[in-house]
């Protein structure tokens, strides 16, 4: 038994795929740095290499349908194997959760109110999703279409406003960076935009049918794509050069809009989009988190784990990093390591597993 | 199950209470304690070598009075205060030792270098600028040639603050495109650049008929962050012909039968600049396609024929050609790439760029512009023919 | 459908035990009429003892005066006029004409129906409880010496309004007459604008001392069968002594009873009921109050007016759209100038800013505190303004206008951005008046998150209150539909108001079938004569 009794269909699919990786516009800052003008085509190159893993997810719940990732690893891998890999889900979702957390108020203390107490963001941040998650996923889903056009909204409009401004011989010239530096972007975005996308094997299973899973999972994949290659270009047309220096180049390029001394400072616009996305992207998260914890636990319901685990996320991204530049060097090289065979390794290892042991047939016949 | 559920949003609704109660007010400031800075300027006191910043600050007591309406007798709308300080951080917070109130500088429109500072170089003073979180990458770059106290008490006549007039005199710099404004960002932009040199306005006063005014007296030209010389409004404009940013401006040329003076209103103009890497030589070809209207004619001739629109518009292209390479000359002689040329050859061709960019220095000063202006004059306005007498029916 | 399951379960259990908690209470006066006009009397005597106006008025009648009977009725609810021609004329001086051969049987009631009364709604009853019942209903009970049974003859006389125009819901063009007092008249202004069999009214009566009439109104194959169950379900289950309003029903049946958004619609328009009744909705008529209620009730209801539809679809789209944006400045405005002024001065235009902070020079409170200080001030205003005569609460607005207005301003106690801000927040809360109490909460919480943490706290709000909306539902309809979750269709009656020939599906939310979702043909668009002539068939409908 699934502790998730809520279906959704594949149109909200498709829009909370996309709002999750709309919220890893944020994460277009961190390449940045590394990969200057040509993040553009570091996250194509991304988004490239990780389709075929996301494609792997879509296919392991296909062939287990209703079932969320934690009953497949029971299934494929045995009681106490797949305990150990669910462990591994969990853990990583915790970590990914917790550093998105940390996220939105660094957004906050550095750009928009810098004299506020710092936990307190990140608390108010987690109940609000706490408050979320407890309505179920079928809330959630439904709603997630709101904030794709949120996300789509703000990085076109800022674009148009900014067209004025925009240099686009600043992206020559192509190719200019090593290798290794390219190698180091394409990397991170293969793995946070879309590879996090492995936390929808929670989700995928509550799927009222399950046809055109790929189909809306794709859709979702790319839309969320062209988004962040929209906020790339913008960035990098507006700001040139000066690009890798700024703590967040969204912010700085969107302070630029000057529309007759009274469309300013539109930076909060980003501030929104991003607190705003961030949000559904932490709610999908912290949904995974709770729902694989209580079904690890054998609970009927995932409500009681909500708030002990809310707290534990505050407390755990009040400690994890001791300044920005500490979480951004780990987020880069090291966070990066720990979840590579989480995303790319595991589930297609699950899907050749299961099709060896040729799972699914014996399960369908013992019902769900 | 349900009353799991009403009791978990019970508890999520009393952390968040709690949460706000425990936390206090999280650092809002109320509009009345924040002095409002909207012009700044940075200066090296010439004794102690510390530096010295001076905030315009708007004096809320004067506009809260009903009937004063800004100045009026009681003067300024504005108040000058300085502070100095080891770096330009501690002279700005030095500042609040006299107003009592936190400086607010979000809304700062432009920051003055003095220029003795100018000449030593102004990235270490820009790093504040930039990084303050409430600073705007938009504020302008202005160098004075004359002590900043004295620009900033130079009180416009028709605005109440000095720093919103720069920012107008700033933005409508394309009536002449004589000048050009500078920001921030893009002042910084040219930092990073391995040749790029940026320029910036230079401010003076002129004193004439006893009032005081801001006046723009030329563009400072820098070398990587180091002024090394000005442009004049001819040079300017050359310059602004080469990025493609004359917005408008006139274009005085001689008339056909050199009887008197033209004068051309510039509608628009286009610019593309091409690099070239021959044999040794290295050429930029410049085109650039300008539309103008015939705003004055100070002679009687009738100037609406082919063949005098077909001249002058000759002679436009000429008098364009000439400003670009004087400016080039001048160019070459502070040996500052204000063109951008070698970032265009780093963007277009950056393998041969790669090879060159050590010696750009030298490079630079035989560089071969090969300037092709394509003028057009539009239309002539309200008049055909001038107002005079003239001949009709037989000609000559 | 989680929450669902489990409030189904909590509902089952709360019905049976209010059900055991009923059988005790109800009395049992199950004692049977007899035959002896004098004990009956005396009975009804004893039961009525504290009631100074239950006339008990003895009579001879027949032929030859033989038989005897007793009219017991309430001299305050029954029409004197209609006993004294229709059953004491009859009864005493029309038996007389009667001939001595055809002896009639006077004590079995059924004979006097049939031969004596002229009245239509006549009863037999056999119990005494069922005289009491019929007695508090305003009928005329006649009992008649020798028989074991009585009749109750309808006789009420009820003083009602006229149909009038409606104090709120005031329109300009479209029907103007409303609902009244009397649930008979409502449900007759409704069947005249709904000529169809299928118009079902189904009648319960709630109350345990009210013993008030409520009425389910339907349209048959259009409304969902699962929903008037339900209805009829949640009418059941209530047990109070009075229903004096609509309001005592909504608030026994509501979906969400501690969330601040209503879930249950109200209107004191026919035109408008109807409309929702041809929606598939259910009405729920109670007698006793203009307001009838309608189930299931979506949240974009609250911003469709009646005369939407009436008028042309230019002016109506842009009318809604403003009234969804006076929606978000009700309760946003003050949240959002707080938030402003205390901690993101930088959003402010440099030349407002000043003039801003000009303005607020001579004020001695935190702008949150200011806020709070005018927000409450017009709260007064309006309840104090609400509940006076109409003369006396044109007065309080100008002294509040002015006084409060100008004078605290002049004095230096709030600024007058404040001024412009909580007026026009006022305005724009009247604007939305279904939803005035819920905007009125939200503004002084949304307030209070904007002063605490500024915009944070004002998006983490919104966020919080669009998960909430978007978890309420309305009799199994999800609240936010057809934005959450999205239905293209239904979104061409949201934000714009699509011309009516485009509209020809009824709400998918509400009608759950393919059964009767068509409210009208396609391809209805006016052309010149000539012009796609063939295509204006009208569709096969249900």
């Amino acid at each position: 038994m699934s502790v998730e009794k809520g279906k959704i269909c594949d149109l909200e699919l498709f829009f909370l795929m996309t709002a999750f990786v709309q919220g890893s516009l944020l994460l277009i800052d961190f390449t940045v740095s590394l990969t200057e003008h040509q993040t553009w085509m570091v996250i194509l190159a991304g988004l490239a290499v990780s389709l075929p893993f996301v494609l792997s997810y879509a296919a392991l719940s296909k062939r287990f349908p209703g079932m969320n990732v934690v009953q497949i690893n029971d299934i494929v891998y045995g009681r106490f194997l797949g305990k150990i890999i669910s462990l591994y889900y969990i853990l990583f979702y915790l970590m990914t959760l917790s550093f998105n957390t940390l996220d939105v108020s660094e957004l906050y203390l550095t750009f928009l109110m810098p004299d506020a107490p710092f936990v307190f963001f990140m608390a108010v941040f987690a109940a609000a999703v706490a408050y979320a998650v407890s309505k179920g996923i079928e809330v959630l889903a439904r709603i997630s279409h709101l904030f794709v056009i949120v996300g789509a909204v703000v990085p076109i409009s800022t674009f148009i406003l900014l067209i004025d401004q925009m240099d686009f011989s600043d992206f020559l010239p192509l190719f200019e960076l090593p290798a290794i530096k390219l190698f180091q972007g394409i990397h991170i975005m293969a793995a946070i935009p879309f590879g996090e996308t492995v936390t929808f094997l929670m989700i995928l299973g509550s799927l009222n049918k399950n046809r055109h899973t790929v189909r809306s999972a794709l859709a979702g994949l790319l839309t969320g794509a062209i988004c962040l290659l929209i906020v790339a270009v913008r960035n990098t047309a507006v700001l040139g050069r000066t690009q890798s220096v700024w703590t967040s180049p969204s912010f700085q390029s969107t302070r630029l809009i000057d529309i007759g001394n009274v469309l300013t400072r539109m930076d909060f616009l980003v501030g929104i989009a991003q607190t705003v996305l961030i949000f559904i992207k932490c709610c999908v998260f912290f949904y995974a988190l709770v729902t694989a914890v209580s079904q690890l636990l054998g609970l009927k319901t995932y409500l009681p784990v909500i708030l002990p685990l809310a707290g534990i996320l505050v407390i755990l991204a009040a400690t994890v990093f001791q300044s920005p530049v500490d979480h951004a060097e780990i987020t880069q090289s090291t966070g990066i390591i720990y979840s590579v065979p989480l995303m790319f390794v595991i589930p297609p290892l699950t899907l050749l597993v299961a099709k060896i042991r040729g799972l699914p047939q014996r399960k369908r016949g013992g019902g769900k | 199950m349900v009353k799991t559920g009403v009791k978990l949003i019970a508890k999520l609704v009393l952390c968040l209470v709690l949460l706000l109660i425990l936390t206090g007010c999280s650092g809002g400031t109320e509009v009345n304690d924040l002095e409002i800075v909207i012009l700044m300027g940075v200066e090296k006191d010439e004794a102690t070598g510390d530096i010295q910043v001076t905030a315009q600050i708007v004096k809320k007591v004067a506009l809260s009075q009903p009937s004063g309406d800004g100045g009026g007798e009681s003067g300024k709308a504005y108040w000058n205060v300085s502070g100095t300080g080891k770096t330009v951080f501690d002279a700005v917070r030095m500042i609040t030792h006299k107003t009592g109130n936190r400086l607010f500088v979000s809304h700062n429109q432009a920051v003055f270098f003095g220029k003795e500072l100018a000449e030593e170089g102004l990235q270490e003073y820009l790093d504040f600028f930039l990084r303050a979180h409430e600073m705007r990458p938009t504020a302008m770059i202005l160098i004075t040639e004359v002590p900043i106290q004295d620009v900033m008490n130079a009180k416009p006549e028709t605005e109440n603050f000095p720093g919103i007039n720069l920012t107008k005199l700033m933005k409508t710099y394309g009536f002449t495109s004589y000048y050009y404004k500078m920001n921030m960002k893009n002042f910084s932009s040219c930092l990073m650049c391995d040749s790029m040199s940026p320029v910036a306005p230079l401010i003076s006063i002129s004193t004439e008929n006893g009032s005081r005014d801001i006046n723009i007296s030329g563009m400072a030209v820098f070398r990587k962050d180091k002024m090394v010389g000005s442009l004049s409004f001819e040079e300017t404009r050359g310059l602004l012909w080469v990025l493609g940013e004359v917005k408008s401006g006139v274009i005085v040329i001689p008339s056909p039968e050199k009887k008197g003076l033209v004068s051309f209103e510039i509608i628009e103009a286009k610019s593309k600049v091409k690099p070239e890497i021959g044999n040794g030589k290295i050429t930029f070809h410049i085109k650039i396609k300008v539309d103008v209207s015939l705003s004055e004619q100070m002679t009687d001739e009738i100037l609406a024929t082919e063949q005098k629109f077909k001249k002058m518009q000759n002679d436009i292209a000429d008098a364009i050609r000439k400003e670009i390479m004087t400016t080039y000359e001048k160019s070459k002689k502070l040996n500052a790439d204000i063109f951008g040329f070698g970032e265009l050859l780093h963007k277009k061709q950056n393998g041969k760029w790669k090879i060159i960019k050590n010696n750009w220095e030298e490079i630079y000063q035989d560089l071969e512009l090969d300037i092709d202006v394509e003028a057009l004059i539009r239309k002539t306005d309200l008049l055909k023919k001038p107002v005079a007498a003239i001949e009709r029916g037989n000609k000559k | 459908m989680f929450r669902y399951i489990s409030r189904v379960i909590r509902y089952l259990s709360l019905k049976n035990k209010n059900e055991n908690n009923g059988a005790v209470t109800v009395e049992n006066n199950n004692e049977p009429i007899c035959a002896d006009l004098k004990r009956n009397l005396q009975m009804i005597k004893e039961v009525m003892r504290d009631s100074s106006d239950v006339t008990i008025h003895e009579f001879n009648f027949g032929h030859d005066r033989r038989f005897r009977g007793a009219l017991v009725f309430f001299s305050s609810m029954a029409d004197r006029q209609e006993i004294h021609e229709n059953i004491l004329q009859p009864m005493m001086f029309g038996s007389l004409m009667l001939k001595e051969d055809v002896d009639m049987d006077f004590t079995q009631v059924e004979t006097i129906k049939r031969n004596l009364i002229s009245v239509t709604d006549c009863q037999n009853i056999s119990l005494v409880s069922e005289i009491m019942e019929n007695l508090l209903l305003g009928a005329t009970i006649l009992l008649v010496h020798g028989s074991k049974e009585a009749l109750a003859i309808k006789s009420e006389k009820r003083k009602t309004r006229n149909i009038e125009e409606p104090g709120t819901e005031a329109v300009v063009r479209g029907p103007r007459e409303g609902f009244n007092e009397d649930v008979n008249a409502n449900i007759s202004l409704i069947r005249r604008k709904i000529k169809d069999p299928d118009l079902c009214v189904e009648k319960f009566v709630i109350g345990e001392k009210s013993q008030t009439d409520v009425y389910i109104v339907y349209l048959k194959r259009v409304a969902n069968p699962k929903l008037i169950e339900e209805i009829r379900r949640r009418l059941n289950r209530i047990r109070v002594d009075a229903i004096l309003d609509s309001g005592y029903i909504e608030q026994f049946i509501e979906d969400a009873p501690l969330s601040i958004f209503p879930t249950i619609s109200n209107s004191e328009k026919p035109d408008k009921v109807v409309a929702k009744i041809l929606e598939g909705r259910a009405a729920i008529l109670v007698d006793g109050t203009p307001f009838a209620l309608a189930v299931p009730m979506l949240f974009i209801e609250s911003f469709q007016i009646g005369e939407d539809y009436y008028s042309r679809p230019f002016l109506a789209s842009i009318m809604r759209i403003i009234r969804f944006l006076s929606y978000l400045i009700s309760f946003l405005g003050p949240a959002i100038y707080v938030a402003l002024t205390v901690f993101h001065q930088e959003l402010i235009p440099t030349s407002l800013l000043i003039s801003i902070a000009g303005g607020r020079q001579r004020v001695p409170f935190p702008a949150i505190l200011e806020a709070f200080l005018m927000l409450f001030t017009f709260d007064i205003l309006r309840e104090a303004g609400v509940r006076l005569p109409k003369a006396v609460g044109q007065t309080i607005g100008i002294v509040g206008a002015l006084v409060l207005g100008q004078a605290s301003v002049e004095a230096g106690l709030i600024s007058p951005f404040m001024v412009i801000v909580v007026s026009a927040t006022a305005i724009a809360s009247f604007a939305v008046p279904a939803q005035t109490d819920s905007s009125t909460i939200l503004r002084y919480l949304f307030l209070m998150l904007a002063g605490i943490a500024g915009g944070f706290g004002i998006i983490i709000g919104l966020l919080v209150l669009l998960v909430h909306l978007a978890s309420l539902r309305s009799f199994g309809t999800p609240y936010l539909w057809p934005i959450v979750p999205l239905n293209f269709y239904g979104l061409r009656d949201v934000f714009i108001r699509m011309p009516i020939w485009t509209l020809s599906r009824r709400p998918s939310a509400v009608i759950w079938s393919d059964e009767g979702s068509y409210s009208q043909g396609s391809g209805l668009m006016p052309a010149p004569p000539g012009k796609n002539e063939g295509n204006s068939e009208r569709k096969e409908r249900d």
